[in-house]
């Protein structure tokens, strides 16, 4: 069941990557930026009144914890940059590639407070399908 | 110059990963929905002090607005329903799983909706895309055995 759901958060990311990308085709990327996380706080803060959620800030939680907000500014600029100077499906596949290397790798060693899965080399198997897919997604259009 | 912007397009991808795990550690502490407005407040004020250093040519006379289907700025919508998601979905399954899971499900919806909006198809996206789920598969398939083992 979680890997279905898992399965349909990636279809809407297909269709918000659809319609984002529709805007900042005519704001320009920091613009539209600015438009769709303020479009985003007014959904979440209709979520908070309608669910009664309190908030309360726990003074204790690292700075660190913060920063997801910021990183994803950074994701967006970096994208911008690699868009620009390798095009759309190099940089598409390259960033498959950093996301399944560093979600390998943080598997493994548990980081970030994440559980350990420490990789089984049988897997190889596997994980060479997944390059060898991602190679043919970028060779052959 | 190249390599350069090879390691910046796979560092986007880390970033992707480490946002969404620290995002969910956040939202482990203080809540899912609560977790999505931190995000949410500290990406728009980065984006708004981005946009001020970066000065982005805004003329605004020149675009226009009429001809921006209002669809397009439900985007952010979005991304509440796939933050929210995630926050609950992260410490559920593995990094790599979740990654390459969203990958397949934005693959192929994306490989429909070039196909009825341009009405282009990708031969090389389709038979990738099934190469990256088939090796999905068998790892999850790998995963199944050994918990059952262990069990």
């Amino acid at each position: 069941m979680i890997y279905v759901i898992t399965l349909l958060i990636g279809a809407i990311n297909s269709i918000m990557i659809l319609l984002n990308g529709t805007l900042s085709a005519s704001y320009g990327n920091l613009s539209s930026s600015i438009i769709i996380h303020t479009v985003g706080l007014i959904g979440i803060i209709f979520v908070l009144l309608i669910t009664k959620t309190r908030f309360k800030l726990d003074r204790g939680i690292p700075l660190y914890l913060y920063s997801a907000g910021f990183i994803g500014i950074g994701t967006v600029l970096l994208t911008n940059v690699s868009y620009a100077n390798l095009g759309v499906s190099l940089h598409l596949a390259l960033s498959l590639l950093g996301q399944t290397v560093s979600s390998l790798i943080i598997d493994h060693f548990g980081l970030l407070g994440m559980k350990t899965a420490k990789f089984n080399p049988k897997k190889s198997v596997g994980l060479l399908l997944i390059v060898f897919g991602i190679l043919v997604m970028t060779v052959y259009k | 110059m190249l390599i350069i912007y090879l390691l910046l397009s796979m560092l986007s991808g880390v970033t992707l990963v480490i946002a969404r795990i620290i995002n969910s550690n956040l939202a482990a502490r203080i809540g899912t929905y609560q977790g999505t407005l931190v995000n949410y407040i500290v990406g728009l004020f980065f984006s708004l002090l981005f946009f001020l250093i970066n000065k982005e040519a805004v003329d605004l006379s020149y675009v226009h607005v009429s001809s921006i289907p209002f669809w397009a700025y439900l985007g952010g919508l979005g991304g509440v329903i796939i933050i929210v998601a995630s926050n609950y979905l992260t410490p559920k399954i593995s990094a790599f799983y979740l990654t390459l899971l969203l990958f397949v499900g934005q693959l192929f919806v994306g490989i429909i909706i070039d196909y009825l909006l341009l009405q282009e198809f990708s031969t090389g996206k389709l038979i990738g895309g099934i190469l990256v789920a088939l090796g999905l598969t068998y790892n999850l398939f790998l995963d199944k055995k050994t918990t059952l083992k262990t069990e």
